[in-house]
């Protein structure tokens, strides 16, 4: 089979989708595109978690915010010509941060993991609201200048497109590494992990830390796209999407996060347009995926590749 | 010389006493088995050896290096590995990945986070040699949990001889296992315990392979080490009979 062909297919897909828009998108579409590829980018550096390395995170939400904060006021305070070195900074921030939680919430197994990372994330989500002096508090932060050249729906998206594209591409490259391999075996087999000489808690802590670097360069970006934030981006719903997204995606497929994040989007869009219950039907979409097909979206399309695949490849396997 | 010491090493689970004053010298080169009745402490005892759990007190030497206490990914790096009563594999991956997973710890790739895992040559290498010399060869493309329950403790086996012991443990290798596979699982303990030049100790119910094999046995009771000797002296210690066998065995 052409293995080449089968792994870079879904790049190949990737760009003609999110490419094509450049040229062919209205506002709208540009808009929600936008919004896709940025969350997309935050479901893809939670999965290197959850998926891959079999941690529960209830608290993402905690650095795509950090992420957005860090941007939106130091742009707001320096300047828009500003907003760039700030998204470089957002992340260096965000993996500071997570060494500090990660030391304290990674030992902890499962569960306890989870609400732990839920707890700081709350934590964090209360700072933010009650000092509004520093923060904006529940109004947030408006009016987010960014450079000229970013001004404007559609070279916002490219500047995205391009930031989003390399991120994806070093998670990429990390999920078929020899550290992702050590990640998957940690999911799989934690006690076997430490009996091959590896340190267990070192490696999710990496994991933990690149994970929060990338998702808060999705928090910065997101500042950007309406030039305003708002606390609701630490808050554990915002967290939730995320895992439920990943779930309707597919969280064992490198871009099952994507996938999902676009079908949520597009549904909460198409959906929210004819009725004020979208959320209603997504939830119902929802519970149909994940009792049917709880490997998601991809799963479902690789269920019928195989059923296919299977008519014609007996010969290869006897 | 003595590869692995145990000098009075004490064990509570609450009000069990699970390893009352164990003292014992592995010389290197050694195939030691050690058998006793269920509940006799043996496993516990590999856990103290491999550092998955530490004595309440005494002290466990590998090479003359006090190791009481270590954790199990040290004493891998030095050469304390072990395979599992129930094999403890990554069971979604394929056998060739279980061993490369290994074979990566083993060279140090582990931590490298952008390079593409195929680029390693003498990793490559490292698998395809343990996978011939194992018998899994042909097997590679399998998943974990496709493998047959023999397959699978072969595979366990593997995953630790990838990593390049000095003292092998092996936790009931035949456990549960067909006649024919336990007979081939009897020499291939054998075989590379010469082969790689191991100091092996294995945990065994199966007599007539403990008694074919092993150089030394020693028997547990209670968490007591109570014999040790050649399979002749086993045999006909009055204190064994009496304890574990309660016939003698012949």
């Amino acid at each position: 089979m052409n293995n080449k062909l089968v792994t870079m297919a879904p790049w190949l897909a990737y760009f003609l989708i999110f490419g094509s828009l450049v040229f062919a998108g209205g506002d709208h579409t540009i808009h929600i595109a936008s919004q896709v590829i940025i969350l997309g980018l935050f479901a893809i550096a939670f999965n290197v978690l959850f998926g891959t390395t079999g941690l529960l995170s209830f608290g993402q939400a905690i650095f795509y915010g950090l992420g957005a904060y860090i941007t939106g006021m130091m742009a707001k305070s320096f300047g828009g010509d500003f907003f760039v070195w700030a998204l470089l900074i957002a992340p260096v921030a965000a993996i500071t941060l997570s060494v500090l939680l990660g030391a304290l919430s990674l030992r902890l197994s499962d569960v306890y993991f989870t609400m732990l990372t839920l707890a700081f994330a709350q934590l964090v989500w209360g700072i933010c609201v009650k000092w509004s002096s520093f923060t904006g508090g529940d109004d947030g932060i408006q009016a987010i200048p960014k450079p000229e050249l970013l001004a404007g729906g559609l070279n916002y998206y490219i500047f995205s497109f391009i930031i989003v594209t390399v991120c994806i591409y070093l998670l990429w490259r990390l999920d078929r590494s020899p550290f992702g391999a050590v990640l998957k075996g940690i999911r799989q087999n934690p006690t076997r992990i430490s009996f091959i000489g590896l340190n267990v808690f070192r490696h999710k802590l990496l994991a933990y830390m690149i994970s929060s670097g990338f998702t808060a360069v999705a928090g910065g970006l997101y500042a950007g796209i309406d030039k305003s934030i708002h606390p609701d981006m630490f808050v554990w719903t915002m967290s939730g999407s995320i895992i439920l997204m990943t779930i309707l995606g597919g969280m064992r497929s490198f871009f099952g996060p994507l996938i999902g994040v676009a079908i949520f989007i597009l549904l909460e869009d198409v959906i929210g347009r004819s009725t004020q219950y979208w959320s209603f039907v997504i939830g119902a979409i929802m519970i149909t995926v994940v009792l049917l097909f709880p490997k998601g979206v991809v799963g479902i399309s690789r269920h019928f590749a195989g059923l296919f695949a299977k008519k014609g490849g007996q010969l290869d396997n006897p | 010389m003595t590869t692995l010491e145990l000098r009075h090493v004490n064990k509570h689970f609450g009000g069990l006493h699970v390893s009352r004053d164990i003292t014992m010298g592995i010389e290197q080169g050694e195939l030691t088995a050690i058998i006793g009745p269920n509940g006799a402490g043996k496993t516990t005892l590999f856990n103290e050896i491999t550092g998955y759990i530490t004595p309440d007190n005494g002290s466990i030497l590998f090479d003359g290096v006090e190791i009481t206490g270590a954790e199990p990914e040290n004493l891998v790096k030095m050469g304390i590995v072990r395979a599992f009563q129930v094999a403890s594999l990554f069971i979604d991956e394929t056998v060739y990945d279980n061993i490369y997973l290994a074979a990566l710890a083993f060279h140090g790739k582990n931590g490298n986070i952008f390079t593409n895992r195929q680029t390693y040559k003498d990793v490559a290498e490292h698998c395809h040699f343990i996978l011939g010399r194992l018998g899994l060869s042909g097997k590679e493309n399998l998943k974990a949990f496709e493998l047959s329950h023999g397959d699978q403790k072969v595979l366990d086996i593997a995953i630790a001889l990838t990593m390049k012991p000095k003292l092998l443990l092996l936790d009931e290798p035949t456990a549960g296992m067909s006649p024919d596979e336990r007979v081939k699982m009897t020499r291939l303990i054998r075989a590379i315990h010469e082969e790689f030049q191991l100091t092996t100790v294995f945990v065994e119910h199966d007599m007539d392979m403990v008694f074919g094999i092993a150089d030394i046995i020693r028997v547990l009771v209670h968490g007591e080490l109570i014999a040790e000797g050649n399979a002749e002296e086993i045999q006909k210690n009055p204190a064994v009979i009496e304890a574990y066998l309660g016939h003698e065995v012949l």
